[in-house]
């Protein structure tokens, strides 16, 4: 890593001594992740850097099977070569604990913020991280799969309705079906042909991410983890994860509706090629299919019967590498970023990822503009944030808890017993766990 | 101008491109993991911790299915591997027709970059694959090849041995054609058979080329990274979970690059120990005995 010092102070120096009269000019550089985030991150630095001249922002991207790592990388390694760095809501704790982010200056005005994003980016009661934008889960289901198989869809929103907040809070509150529900239509609308599956029942967004399918069992009573943040035994073994886990398991096998392995972006896809009937996923889909063709709706996230309507939450957040030595000029834009109302917004005009900037939530909620679909889907989010939303757990040792569920998730779906894939995960989660806290 | 009698100039100048790439490439990172296995981060900061990383492995149980896991994959690939290598050799120095055939076929392999076989190997053994749709052709349901807790590392070992064999049978194609025919003409005329001259004739005197490619494929297989990141992420259940993706995991996902370089310098004893066996084993006596 010292080679992007050398190479950040040689490029410095060589501006220095091109344009004397540019002496103070700063170069911020940010890790993002690459496609759809870096192009709206550029959006937001043009928008900067157009009113902030003296100020040049690089985005390096990265894809997100790599991101994480690098991101630890670079931080671990002090390298000063990045000043801003994208932080999953999760990870600001393993990062604010091993000293990798600067405390955030208590200058910034946060007050505008959704109070609950704005605590996740703490730890030891310090504000480590700032809130870029939340997220919001919904069940996207072809129409015209259901109609042609006689089954009765989901209440939701969809094309050719408008429907006021009012309409959206009494879906949420009293419409949303089950994950019963969701299996019933599931099995029905599963087409096999010969060995093959030629049109899927319904699958989730991200194959056996924590981050989607922490309400399975988190609505059953039962949470991830103790709130210690080291302790898994009686939580991810308990009886609600038990069932939760046999729930996930008969998606793959019993019931065989789901197809196995689908990686990112996929099930968008086979959604769009009309080979999927229902899939789980983020709000970030809807411009993706809008360009397919596919007449879809799009309804609440859906919990267990007789249990906690819990959805999922939480998303990326900005920090200052504690090594920058561009603390100032990197909070600069941190917080125009983050609370202005010009960032806020291009950001989200861009991305289409729920706002956690309160007067955009009440613009979401009131203005006209969202009335109609897919724009009024947002108002599930806003009607999901105040009401289901749970966040994930906060612990220094985030990444292998992820990383233990993923694994006993995909195990299950690919046939391992249910109480033994758990088991195996609270083990190493909390072997991994001790090492970090002790 | 001085002259020696051994040009150390021109020798030192001859093996410095050679030594400089061992040092920097071999014993440089070797040494540091044995100096970071002795370290953890707390709060940012390097601690020394002595031998602790050490010690915590011991009673660490993901570790131990980890080791199993390799030393069963090693105890099954590398015999197969050089058995096959050694079959393929055998083979190929035939004379037959359709040899040329024959022998591009089974140079196909070192052809193909490895992260390219694999995802085509994936291709092929995926649910909907073209094996399962050999094996439905003929009556027989499809197999979860990567994806079932006892069929997942048979399957890697096969593929890597698909992609490794070719490779190593070049080098015994080499020591084959290294042995005098005059002594297969004189065993002819003492009339032994095929099987005898095989053991009593090719294998003795193929042992030099053997045994190196032995202590390589040995070395490379415990070392194989690849395949197991790009399939199985040493899932199902663990059971591709071998010791170098474990301290990968350690490492690069967790952050814990204490653990993972104790992990790497276990490894590396554990290889040296082998090799150091094999090579007593292989080379102890001289030839003409």
């Amino acid at each position: 890593m010292k080679m992007w010092n050398t190479a950040l102070a040689i490029s410095m120096v060589a501006a220095m001594a091109a344009a004397p009269a540019l002496a103070q000019d700063k170069t911020l550089n940010m890790i993002v992740i690459e496609g759809g985030d870096t192009t709206a991150m550029q959006a937001v630095v043009d928008a900067y850097t157009a009113a902030h001249p003296g100020t040049k922002i690089n985005l390096q991207p990265y894809p997100f099977a790599q991101f994480f790592q690098v991101a630890e990388l670079r931080l671990r390694s002090k390298d000063a070569g990045i000043d801003l760095v994208y932080v999953d809501a999760p990870l600001v704790a393993s990062y604010a604990s091993r000293g990798f982010l600067s405390p955030v200056d208590a200058s910034i005005d946060t007050s505008s913020l959704v109070p609950a994003a704005i605590d996740a980016g703490k730890y030891d009661a310090t504000q480590f991280a700032l809130p870029i934008n939340n997220s919001a889960q919904v069940l996207f289901y072809n129409k015209k799969l259901f109609a042609d198989a006689g089954i009765t869809a989901p209440d939701g929103l969809t094309a050719g309705q408008n429907a006021s907040q009012a309409d959206v809070d009494t879906l949420g509150s009293s419409k949303r079906w089950t994950w019963e529900q969701v299996a019933d239509a599931a099995q029905k609308l599963t087409v096999k042909d010969g060995g093959r599956t030629t049109q899927y029942g319904f699958t989730v967004e991200q194959f056996g991410e924590l981050y989607q399918l922490q309400p399975l069992g988190e609505s059953l009573g039962t949470d991830v983890i103790a709130p210690d943040g080291v302790t898994a035994k009686g939580y991810l073994d308990s009886e609600a994860w038990i069932k939760a886990g046999t729930y996930w398991h008969n998606l793959y096998n019993e019931w065989a509706v789901s197809p196995k392995s689908l990686g990112y972006g996929e099930a968008a896809q086979l959604f769009g090629n009309g080979q999927l009937a229902m899939f789980a996923g983020g709000t970030w889909n809807l411009p993706i299919l809008a360009e397919t063709g596919v007449d879809f709706g799009v309804a609440p996230f859906p919990y267990f019967e007789g249990g906690k309507v819990l959805t999922p939450t939480g998303s990326w957040y900005v920090g200052v590498n504690a090594a920058s030595t561009n603390q100032a000029e990197a909070f600069d834009f941190a917080k125009f970023l983050t609370t202005s109302d010009e960032g806020t917004r291009v950001w989200f005009k861009a991305l289409n990822q729920l706002p956690v900037s309160k007067p955009l939530l009440d613009e979401i909620s009131t203005s006209a503009d969202f009335d109609a679909f897919p724009n009024n889907v947002f108002r599930l989010g806003v009607y999901d944030s105040l009401n289901t939303a749970k966040a994930r757990p906060v612990t220094a040792a985030y990444g292998q808890l992820q990383d233990a569920f993923r694994t006993a998730f995909v195990d299950m779906a690919n046939g391992v017993a249910v109480k033994d894939a758990l088991e195996s995960a609270v083990q190493k989660f909390e072997s991994a766990a001790a090492r970090v806290a002790q | 101008m001085v002259r020696s009698k051994t040009p150390l100039f021109l020798l030192a100048v001859l093996l410095a491109p050679a030594l400089v790439g061992l040092v920097v490439f071999r014993l440089y990172p070797i040494a540091l993991a044995v100096s970071d296995s002795f370290f953890n981060m707390l709060r940012g900061n390097q601690v020394f911790v002595g031998l602790d990383n050490y010690v915590a492995l011991f009673t660490d149980s993901a570790f131990w299915k980890s080791l199993q896991v390799t030393l069963w994959f090693n105890l099954l690939i590398n015999p197969i591997q050089i058995a096959l290598a050694l079959g393929l050799a055998l083979l190929y120095v035939q004379k037959f027709k359709g040899v040329a055939f024959y022998r591009v076929l089974f140079l196909i392999p070192i052809g193909v970059s490895l992260p390219t076989a694999v995802i085509i190997w994936r291709i092929m053994l995926s649910p909907d694959g073209l094996a399962n749709g050999v094996l439905n052709i003929a009556g027989i349901p499809g197999q979860p090849w990567l994806t079932s807790e006892s069929l997942a590392l048979y399957s890697i070992i096969a593929i890597a041995t698909w992609k490794g064999i070719s490779y190593w049978m070049i080098f015994i194609i080499g020591g084959l054609q290294n042995i005098s025919p005059e002594i297969y003409d004189a065993a002819r005329v003492d009339g032994i058979k095929p099987w005898q001259r095989l053991v009593f004739i090719t294998v003795p005197l193929l042992r030099p080329t053997l045994l190196f490619v032995l202590v390589a494929d040995v070395s490379i297989n415990f070392l194989l990274f690849a395949p197991i990141f790009m399939l199985t992420q040493g899932g199902p259940a663990d059971s591709t979970n071998v010791l170098m993706y474990e301290a990968f995991k350690s490492g690069f996902i967790f952050g814990d690059m204490g653990r993972a370089m104790a992990i790497i310098v276990v490894v590396v004893v554990i290889l040296l120990l082998i090799v150091g066996l094999q090579f007593r084993l292989l080379a102890g006596k001289p030839e003409g005995k």
